[in-house]
């Protein structure tokens, strides 16, 4: 009798409704974390998918995976994308978010065509950056030229300088939409008397945004940077549609390189291995969210 | 008494049984009105005893629902593979052995078929397929700039190439010399390994003297600007898209693009065997398209096998109905009303002759990415040619080993 | 409401910002009436030198795009509502409390997004086939999809229920409510903007579900519009015309709906209701 009171009446309530979303989330995807953590410590055949019983492999597919000539470049360059992506995506999008906070006319509407991004398939969006990025027909060199940036076709997706920067591009634009939106709605949380009443003490633009908006938006800069990150880190669409992680793997990336090995290469192994050491980072991404919300303010 | 009541039960179950259809299953990637599934509601249609169900599986996730399906034991009855990945399962006891059903079959000739083909659907000297289709490469050329550059014949060497490639380069007018694709995946390798081949090498062995020659080569064209750069991340059907714009004199590609080209390039143009190292010197080129094979797990056997010969026996529609080019030499190809068409088809079916498989080897994506790295690596100058391929040597000798 | 001065200079410039991010979905649009050699053309052509709008009835009749929508919207439908059953009570608790327990649920919410999709999947399918749950695809779909989708709504939605103040749910508490009685009467209703709103950006990210329904969902009648892109795409030839017009065609209608939507959106989720 206590207990189901409890249920409806106490912390039993509230266990329930935590219990009851953890239970949908280990099984579906708490399972299949097990099952490639279990994958990396395994010798895996091809034709052994579909069991989890295998040779027990210790730390060999570890060891393979770094002794690959390309491990140290993709790992550069999986460092490199996340960084690039997300201070791309953030920045611009703290920016836009800032600019559409102004309240103008059409602000609103204009801001919502920005949301594009979230709905495109990302085989799309791969293909027509494909597009806009080439040296040739590609329309970015196009406009370029026509400014007078450059005068001679820059090759972004076949430079071996170049090419890891050109899936950034297109990376940031697929992000934008998701960090401009988490940080308007941030921003709107705000109450503006705080800024009327440092306006009336005589702070500029900038001692309001360091002093207000940055400590406001704590909590939502967290969870934008962690869930930015996590995103980034899932991001493959628009590796094969742009560079297939080339020339010479220079624009690959872990979870490129992981995708490569499994579906690709059929070593599922170390596809599984790759993905596994990338739990490390969604770590880092984690520890950064669940900090960021302990300065919160209820209400 | 007893002998005649069995066997009176015996023969009410295999009439019941025929009552019951059987139900094969084919995976392949045509789409609604392709070849598969055509074909399989034909041979369903005709066949009161059998019905056919047809699943369309995308060509990136071909392999991986295959072995998906293998793995968790429901693989189709029956499947369209591309004859590289083809060894892959039937190395592996996937596949059914046909060999000697194929020899007792009146439909399935194995002498009709081109060598290179048939090669891909061996393993261990059996049988486990029968090829679909086939398809290669040669090199396409733009008449107009020809004449306009004063040559008079498409080049036949790897040199006439190189410095046909030289005179028809035009910066000014947006004109590459030759454009075809370096990609980092299968593509790559597609157009690269002919050119080892040609020099007297083969997957097993790429870093031989002309393999190095071949690849400088490349290099020279990337480096002089006669190809562009993004040779490097286009595939085939975007870099011959450039050539059907007017932006490229020369292409190398296949038989797939001659539709679009006839619709859209504004220029003549025609079609010629892929250059030879040295004049007369081996041919070689590169061997496409999809094999039948019949699952090891069927439990209909005979009435797959059955469909197998059904669609063998379909084989001179493949190329009036759906484009695409038997892989055997006793069918001809009726003419398409379009004489340039004609002219080509007739050089792609000379270029078949010398079409080499990819494999057949069980690991054959490994060791084609050793071979598109070399050569990636070497077009962006992070490696010379001979380096790289030394690399890509070793890490398929340890592939070949193992 | 403060107005900006000279806001027709902000207007302008938010224009100009527009035009700039919109150009590779005006692309989209331009490349679908192109023609494939004009496609790779240099140097480009802005405007198609001979536009075939035909290529949009194309795509919708000849590929039979209806189904393949109404899949999208069945497997999009699905999975929202169920991860507004799970997520919300769940994003609930994580809100009202402070303590380490809640640093865990949070932490581990988060690594199970660790993975992506394209590695979960063959697990998933071992699973469901052992389960028998092949046979209802959809629905398998939905579920791998749910818990994917979970983890971003339970952070958006604990948001909003942070700005209820706990008070309110106390009051109600000592006027004799049970938990529920306070949750489902004063809490829900003060936030329902909130999870509206996250409940339609799960809905609209759900529409692209894509990887596990090309894996799991193996009858073309109920594969999703994502799915059915796929097959332009051949072993030799991609094409690209149909392939922009299809997502065009996929793209343009929720893309209104998201524009009309947009300013309850923003205000939903810091939960207009109490300010």
């Amino acid at each position: 009798m206590r207990i189901l009171r409890s249920l409806t009446d106490g912390i039993g309530f509230d266990l329930i409704l935590i219990g009851a979303a953890m239970a949908f989330l280990m099984a579906m995807a708490g399972l299949p974390l097990v099952y490639n953590v279990l994958m990396s410590f395994q010798e895996v055949d091809m034709f052994s998918l579909g069991s989890l019983i295998r040779p027990w492999a210790g730390f060999d597919n570890y060891r393979s995976v770094v002794a690959q000539p390309e491990f140290w470049l993709v790992m550069k360059n999986t460092a490199l994308f996340v960084v690039g992506s997300i201070a791309g995506q953030f920045t611009l999008g703290f920016a836009l978010a800032l600019f559409f906070h102004q309240n103008f006319p059409g602000s609103a509407t204009i801001r919502g065509l920005f949301l594009v991004s979230w709905v495109m398939p990302g085989l799309v969006v791969g293909a027509i950056w494909s597009f806009i990025l080439a040296g040739d027909y590609g329309v970015l060199n196009a406009l370029l030229q026509g400014v007078g940036l450059i005068s001679e076709p820059v090759f972004w997706k076949s430079d071996p300088n170049l090419s890891l920067y050109a899936v950034i591009i297109a990376n940031i634009w697929l992000g934008l939409a998701f960090n401009m939106l988490l940080l308007s709605v941030g921003l709107a949380a705000i109450p503006r008397d705080i800024y009327e009443a440092a306006e009336l003490d005589g702070a500029t633009a900038w001692q309001r945004f360091r002093t207000i908006t940055l400590p406001m938006m704590r909590s939502t800069i967290g969870a934008v940077l962690s869930l930015g990150l996590i995103g980034t880190l899932q991001q493959f669409d628009l590796f094969p549609a742009i560079t297939e992680g080339g020339p010479a793997n220079t624009s690959n990336v872990s979870q490129y390189w992981a995708w490569q090995m499994s579906f690709k290469l059929y070593d599922f192994a170390r596809g599984a291995t790759i993905s596994v050491m990338m739990l490390v980072l969604v770590l880092f991404a984690a520890v950064i969210y669940v900090r960021s919300t302990r300065g919160e303010v209820r209400g | 008494m007893k002998k005649l009541f069995l066997a009176m039960t015996a023969s009410v179950i295999a009439l019941s049984a025929q009552a019951e259809p059987v139900k094969l299953t084919i995976w392949g990637l045509d789409g609604d009105n392709g070849l598969i599934p055509t074909m399989a509601k034909e041979f369903d249609d005709a066949n009161e005893d059998i019905v056919v169900e047809f699943r369309a599986v995308a060509f990136d996730d071909l392999v991986n629902e295959t072995l998906k399906a293998v793995a968790t034991g429901n693989p189709p009855d029956m499947i369209s593979l591309d004859n590289p990945d083809f060894a892959m399962f039937s190395s592996r006891g996937a596949m059914l052995d046909i060999t000697e059903r194929v020899a007792a079959s009146t439909v399935i000739k194995a002498d009709s078929y081109y060598p290179g083909p048939w090669n891909s659907v061996m393993w261990d000297g059996k049988v486990y397929g029968v090829p679909k289709a086939t398809n290669t490469i040669a090199l396409f050329y733009n008449k107009d700039l020809f004449a306009k550059a004063g040559i008079a014949n498409p080049p036949q060497t790897w040199d006439e190439l190189l410095e046909d490639a030289r005179k028809l380069n035009d910066p000014a007018n947006k004109v590459y010399g030759l454009t075809w694709s370096a990609r980092a995946n299968e593509e790559g390798t597609f157009q690269f390994l002919p050119w080892i081949q040609m020099s007297g090498g083969g997957y097993q062995a790429v870093n031989g003297p002309g393999a190095v020659k071949a690849l400088d080569l490349w290099k020279t064209l990337v480096t002089e600007k006669l190809g562009s750069q993004d040779v490097l991340s286009q595939g085939q059907w975007d870099s011959t898209g450039t050539f059907n714009a007017g932006n490229a004199a020369m292409a190398i590609s296949g038989p797939w693009e001659l539709g679009r080209m006839s619709t859209d390039a504004k220029f003549d143009w025609g079609v010629t065997l892929l250059p030879t190292e040295t004049a007369g010197g081996a041919r070689s080129s590169a061997m496409g398209d999809f094999n039948w094979g019949i699952f090891a797990a069927t439990e209909h056997p005979d009435e797959s096998f059955r469909m197998l010969e059904y669609f063998v026996s379909q084989a001179d529609r493949l190329f009036p109905e759906f484009s695409n080019i038997p892989a055997r030499s006793d069918i001809a190809l009726p003419s398409t009303g379009d004489a340039r068409k004609d002219a080509a088809l007739a050089v792609f079916q000379e270029q078949l002759k010398y079409a080499q498989p990819r494999g057949p080897h069980p690991e054959w994506a490994k060791i084609s990415k050793a071979i598109y790295d070399a050569m990636q690596q070497a077009l962006t100058g992070q490696a010379t040619s001979q380096e790289a391929l030394d690399q890509a040597q070793a890490t398929i000798d340890g592939i070949l080993k193992g | 409401m403060n107005m900006v001065k000279r806001p027709w200079v902000w207007f302008g410039f938010a224009v100009f910002f527009a035009a700039i991010y919109l150009f590779p979905l005006y692309w989209m649009y331009v490349t679908a009436v192109k023609t494939q050699s004009e496609i790779f053309v240099s140097p480009p052509t802005f405007w198609p030198n001979d536009p075939d709008f035909g290529v949009y009835s194309y795509v919708w009749t000849d590929r039979n795009m209806a189904p393949y929508l109404w899949n999208s919207v069945v497997i999009a439908s699905g999975v929202t509502a169920l991860t507004v059953f799970f997520g919300t009570g769940c994003a609930y608790v994580l809100a009202r409390y402070r303590n380490a327990w809640v640093d865990v649920g949070l932490f581990t919410i988060l690594m199970l997004q660790v993975l992506p999709a394209s590695v979960m999947v063959t697990p998933l399918f071992v699973a469901f086939n052992q389960l028998g749950l092949l046979n209802w695809p959809r629905s398998a779909v939905i579920l791998g999809a749910a818990a994917k989708a979970m983890p971003f709504f339970v952070v958006l939605t604990r948001a909003a229920f942070m700005s209820v103040p706990r008070e309110l749910e106390e009051a109600a508490l000592v006027d004799g409510n049970s938990r529920l009685g306070a949750f489902t009467s004063i809490v829900l209703p003060l936030v329902r903007n909130g999870v509206l709103v996250c409940a339609i950006l799960t809905f609209m990210s759900a529409f692209g579900e894509f990887i596990y329904s090309k894996s799991i969902i193996q009858d073309p009648g109920l594969q999703p519009a994502s799915v059915g892109l796929q097959g332009f795409l051949g072993p030799n030839s991609k094409d690209w015309n149909a392939i922009m017009a299809y997502s065009a065609i996929y793209v343009t209608p929720i893309l209104a709906i998201f524009v009309l939507l947009q300013r309850r959106i923003v205000s939903g989720l810091t939960s207009g209701a109490l300010k």
